[in-house]
């Protein structure tokens, strides 16, 4: 049994010409029979399945519907078309140290994002002092959060996610949050997720984590699949097309600027 | 129904929020939680010193008059403030992590219904104060407090929802709920507008418009749920039930006054009969729920992707 399918998926945006935020822009824009935006589809028939355990990268240059994907699997976004199911307690390692509360301290933040994570009160508790140890923040728990620095904040927002005992991790550039210090104690606990068996879904552009953390790779670009295969295969191929762009983007330059 | 489940199954956000929410209200003053009692009780002195200092106004009990008429609006009108930034000022939640969206408006309903609980205490301690006697009448307030809580839900999650998209509808709930305050029997008694035969020498088309169609705008100001959540507290807290239509003679007024009085008050209440407008209110308000809630579910699965 598979723990993640997806088939066939289909993600539109609107993409407005310019974000019409009022009625009367809106209005007019009716009465003169604009649309007002474009069109956009940021994936388009995406098909894939993961096995309970997996560790899977994706990766493609900017734009290329990966913040997406990870936001469906989150079912922070809908598909717009085709359909997708997700196996287990999910835990999204998105916007990590958003949805504080600078004005709260950070215990009460805590119990606040625990609970949008899908913790109850009593599991949060058990894991409370874990998590403020992970996090080294002992004595700023109970200052508000506004007088954490952008680091701190980051670092509670991982340690917080890290503690969920997800079955599938959702992992969107977080690989490089903190200090040298932070980030290796980090990255050891994700590959702790991995010996545990649990499933991963990382999205990064540091082909090198992306290697070592994964056995499989998915290489998106602007809303397809190119490649789904092993890690190493697909990072090989992404990095050769890379530097083949980039030589064709640098003799076009020499091509259209001629010696003087 | 399936969404109240849901919202059930999530609870614990949900009152997660609900204590944010209290909590950061008033952090960072020294008073705290004190401002829910302190807040309604300046108002009131507000209008202590308006209407009785500077107006003069000497009716009997005109204090509790202004207190049981403001306990329910403050709350409407909190509800209805908070409601434009419900979902927008959520937008990092949002984005983080899935949970039922129903739960953003049912949190500022909570919270403000909490707030309602706490400015409910000053009212009672107000009423120790003058000796108003306490009666099993007083529970009426809960079905007009339920009244009151479904029309404001059903219009806080609509509000909500378009906020959204459009930046316009926290201008304009601001400026509409300022007309509504004054459409809403709070300052005046009910039986003010109810005699009003006519608008005196109409010269432009709102004055006309008003005056052609009083004996129905008359009607719909009586169904407004707030029209009857305000009376329904009055009668509840007041009058131990009482009908919510009271025509009262002056203390010093003759005999004949106060049989014209008497009969203005049989002949309203013979032309508003309660039950019906009551019944009406409360349609008016769970269809308001239902509705809003329908066109909040409908925006919801659009909220992440904006802004």
């Amino acid at each position: 049994m598979s723990a993640i399918e997806v088939r066939d998926v289909w993600k539109k945006y609107r993409r407005p010409h310019v974000k019409t935020t009022s009625v009367k822009e809106a209005a007019l824009a009716i009465l003169r029979g604009q649309q007002g935006y474009d069109e956009f589809w940021a994936l388009q028939g995406v098909s894939f399945e993961v096995q309970q355990g997996e560790a899977i990268g994706l990766i493609g240059p900017n734009g290329s519907g990966k913040s997406t994907m990870l936001g469906l699997l989150a079912r922070v976004l809908k598909p717009t078309r085709g359909t997708m199911s997700v196996r287990g307690r999910v835990c999204p390692l998105l916007e990590l140290g958003t949805g504080f509360h600078p004005e709260l301290s950070g215990r009460e933040n805590v119990f606040l994002n625990s609970s949008l994570l899908g913790l109850t009160r009593r599991e949060t508790q058990r894991r409370y002092d874990s998590i403020v140890d992970f996090a080294e923040l002992g004595e700023f728990m109970d200052s508000p959060v506004k007088t954490y620095s952008t680091g701190m904040v980051i670092r509670l927002g991982f340690s917080v996610a890290v503690h969920m005992d997800p079955d599938v991790l959702l992992i969107d550039e977080v690989l490089g949050v903190g200090d040298e210090h932070f980030q290796h104690k980090s990255f050891g606990r994700l590959l702790e997720f991995k010996e545990e068996g649990r499933t991963m879904f990382v999205v990064s552009h540091n082909l090198q984590s992306v290697g070592i953390l994964c056995e499989r790779a998915i290489w998106l670009d602007r809303g397809r699949m190119v490649k789904d295969e092993g890690s190493d295969e697909v990072i090989t191929k992404y990095k050769a097309a890379v530097e083949a762009w980039e030589r064709s983007l640098a003799e076009a330059k020499t091509r259209d600027a001629p010696a003087s | 129904m399936s969404e109240l489940l849901e919202v059930l199954r999530y609870r614990e956000i949900l009152w997660n929020l609900v204590r944010r929410n209290l909590k950061v209200r008033y952090k960072n003053s020294v008073l705290g939680f004190a401002w829910s009692l302190l807040n309604p009780l300046m108002q009131i002195g507000v209008w202590y010193f308006v209407f009785k200092i500077l107006f003069g106004r000497n009716e009997p009990n005109f204090m509790a008059f202004l207190v049981t008429g403001f306990l329910p609006w403050l709350f409407f009108s909190q509800t209805i403030m908070d409601s434009t930034a419900a979902v927008t000022q959520e937008m990092p939640l949002i984005k983080k992590a899935y949970f039922p969206r129903t739960i953003l408006p049912v949190s500022v309903l909570l919270s403000n219904l909490i707030h309602l609980g706490f400015a409910f205490i000053v009212l009672l301690a107000l009423f120790g104060l003058w000796r108003v006697d306490l009666n099993i009448y007083y529970l009426w307030v809960i079905p007009s407090t339920i009244l009151i809580a479904l029309f404001a839900y059903g219009l806080c999650a609509m509000l909500a929802a378009w906020s959204v998209f459009y930046a316009d509808v926290k201008f304009i709930v601001g400026n509409l709920l300022g007309l509504w305050f004054f459409l809403t029997p709070v300052l005046y008694p009910l039986q003010l507008v109810l005699n009003k035969q006519q608008i005196d020498s109409p010269d432009n088309w709102v004055e006309f418009f008003l005056q052609s169609n009083l004996p129905l705008l008359k009607k719909l100001y009586v169904i407004d749920p707030l029209t009857i959540a305000v009376e329904g507290y009055r009668s509840a807290l007041l009058h131990g039930g009482e009908n919510f239509i009271r025509v009262t003679a002056a203390a010093n007024a003759t005999p004949a006054d106060q049989a014209a009085a008497l009969a203005l008050q049989t002949s309203l209440r013979a032309q508003y009969p309660t039950l019906p407008y009551i019944i009406g209110a409360a349609v008016i308000a769970v269809a308001t729920a239902v509705i809003g809630q329908i066109i909040f579910r409908r925006k919801a699965d659009a909220f992440a992707e904006q802004g």
